[in-house]
């Protein structure tokens, strides 16, 4: 057992914070990735993780809770992303492209700040890379709730959110507004980076979102099973995360340990990497079928 | 608002020049720039007047070589922001300006401040002198703990080593220097003493950290730092410590193992601010230990003294101290 789970892993008290704020984020970034995936809209969802940079280093400039600033900017971000045009397929490279660039400097602006004018010595790579180790129990509660507003929305949106993503044309056919559709969805994506930015920081977040889902749609095309792959991918990926991290602080003589979002991201990479060993096989067994 | 401040005095005609346009513009407009305008042709030959410049790359370094060189010195600290962590420290043009223009300089070294060997690098002067503490002391660049200010024998090295420095550049005042020296590390004296008594009472008194900055002194006070070593460098390099560690810190809290919690005030962030509040609900003696001088109201001998009567009232009291 020893060498599977160090003693006291589960007595740890920042293990399970990380286990449930961990647990609970990649939940969401999972649903919501589904959907960030199918819509080609991966890079919308990159850039509000560097949106949400700014707002997690303004929240420290301030003295908020820096969930509330990672939410906060990645909402107004989305918004701004919908204004310019990030509805239509042409006009939503550029779009996002100006917000990346606006909040990457901005970002740069308020980290500066953070470590010329406050004692916020950790604040660079707690905000790039996370700790989640190091949160508040008290951040728990807080998680949860806008887990479950994100979650909810996307369930209320769902049926009509698929049937825009799936056929636009249809969809404005039998009278789905695209704009508002599209619009919650980009806020529910905005609230799934903010929290993911506090799971395992702003830079990584991008990971999470589209590392689960991506390998899900390569096991399975149905929307729904899909959504529950993507799921378990996330929550498996994370939790494992934390457990290597937890054990990694017995590797070595030093007992320094290795970051947890280095370990849930190369988790999601390797299994992202491996969903495709199933279709890869396929094909060679009966080429005829290829797609 | 001093726009001929700087010039040399090789340009003292140009400079002369202008100070009558300036005069000139003060005597049409009236108001009151005449004066300034003289002072800085005053000061423009500051350097030949006999004052030296000197730069403490740490408000601690200037305070000494301020009560070393008396009115015979102008001293400028770099790092003196107490609200700030001098880790994080970035450079900017007025600091190489007073680097530049430095005559002695006096730096911790152990990697604390390379800003400074880049900026006198870059601005490179024969005939200014650098003290590097770490050198003085004779310590290795991969010293762990690099605040040595913290260290009772730290101080009196450097006061001499500036006031050999301070009568080179100024022979005719060594003596003057010297007897400051000497002075200086007298008055160390009641600081050394409050140590030697609290350590003769209270030695393997028990104590937790966020961060090594006072550790130098609670060795030398007998006390024994439970906080491992890696926790409180990866507090110091702004990392994260393991969960191992983080429960570790916090299980001395909850299991009463520590009469005393040295808190750095400006190495702080979500972490140790969660883990002062466990200290404090468990009853634990908060006390606030510092990376720079804190000023005003602090010379270095006082400020030292501060801290450890902060730690006596803690371990003897249970009095916390969480600002000096």
């Amino acid at each position: 057992m020893h060498f599977i789970v160090e003693p006291g892993f589960f007595s740890s008290q920042p293990v399970h914070v990380a286990l449930t704020i961990g647990g609970v984020v990649a939940v969401v970034s999972a649903a919501v990735g589904i959907f960030t995936v199918i819509r080609g809209q991966s890079f919308a969802g990159h850039t509000l993780t560097d949106v949400s940079t700014a707002g997690g280093s303004a929240a420290f400039l301030l003295g908020m809770n820096p969930l509330l600033g990672f939410i906060g900017l990645s909402l107004v971000g989305s918004g701004t992303m919908d204004l310019i045009g990030v509805q239509r397929v042409r006009g939503r490279d550029l779009a996002t492209g100006i917000v990346l660039g606006a909040s990457i400097g901005l970002a740069a602006l308020f980290l500066y700040l953070d470590t010329t004018t406050r004692a916020t010595t950790g604040a660079t790579q707690q905000i790039l890379f996370g700790s989640i180790f190091t949160l508040d129990p008290g951040e728990v509660p807080i998680v949860v709730a806008f887990s479950v507003i994100s979650l909810v929305a996307l369930a209320v949106i769902y049926r009509p959110l698929l049937l825009a993503t799936m056929s636009p044309d249809i969809a404005a056919a039998r009278g789905v507004r695209l704009r508002p559709v599209g619009l919650a969805f980009m806020l529910a994506l905005a609230v799934s980076v903010g929290l993911s930015s506090l799971a395992i920081g702003s830079i990584l977040s991008t990971a999470l979102l589209i590392g689960p889902a991506a390998a899900a749609l390569r096991l399975t095309k149905r929307i729904g099973a899909a959504l529950i792959t993507a799921v378990a991918i996330g929550v498996a990926a994370t939790w494992v995360g934390v457990l290597l991290a937890y054990d990694s602080y017995y590797w070595g003589s030093s007992h320094n340990g290795y970051p947890v979002s280095f370990f849930i991201v190369a988790l999601t990479f390797l299994i992202y990497l491996a969903s495709g060993l199933p279709a890869r096989r396929a094909a060679t067994s009966a080429p005829a079928k290829r797609h | 608002m001093r726009p001929f401040e700087g010039e040399s005095p090789r340009r003292g005609r140009r400079l002369a020049a202008g100070a009558l346009v300036a005069a000139a513009m003060t005597a049409a407009t009236g108001c009151g720039g005449g004066a300034r305008v003289a002072d800085s042709v005053g000061s423009s030959v500051a350097p030949d007047s006999g004052v030296i410049n000197a730069v403490g790359a740490e408000n601690e370094y200037g305070d000494v070589i301020s009560q070393i060189g008396g009115r015979y010195v102008d001293v400028s600290s770099i790092l003196n922001n107490p609200n700030t962590d001098p880790h994080t420290f970035e450079s900017s043009p007025r600091v190489a300006r007073e680097v530049s223009s430095a005559q002695l300089i006096v730096q911790n070294g152990v990697g604390y401040d390379d800003f400074m060997t880049k900026i006198e690098s870059a601005s490179s002067n024969s005939a200014r002198r650098v003290i590097i503490v770490q050198k003085l002391l004779g310590l290795p660049t991969d010293t762990p703990n690099p605040h040595l200010w913290y260290d009772p024998t730290t101080m009196p090295a450097v006061a001499r080593a500036v006031s050999t420095a301070l009568a080179a550049l100024q022979p005719a005042h060594a003596a003057y220097f010297q007897a400051a020296a000497a002075k200086f590390v007298t008055s160390l004296n009641p600081w050394l003493d409050a140590i030697a008594a609290f350590k003769a009472k209270y030695a393997g008194t028990t104590a937790a950290t966020t961060e090594p900055v006072a550790d130098y002194l609670l060795t030398a006070m007998g006390i024994d730092n439970m906080t491992p070593f890696g926790f409180q460098a990866d507090i110091m390099n702004g990392i994260d410590p393991s969960p191992e560690d983080i429960s570790l810190e916090n299980g001395f809290f909850t299991k009463h193992q520590v009469k005393v919690f040295c808190y750095n005030q400006q190495v702080v962030d979500a972490l140790t601010t969660s883990i002062r509040q466990t200290a404090q609900k468990k009853g634990i003696p908060v006390v606030g230990v510092y990376e720079t001088m804190p000023t005003p109201g602090y010379d270095y001998q006082s400020w030292m003294v501060a801290e450890v009567q902060a730690i006596q009232s803690a371990v003897a009291d249970g009095t916390s101290t969480e600002h000096l």
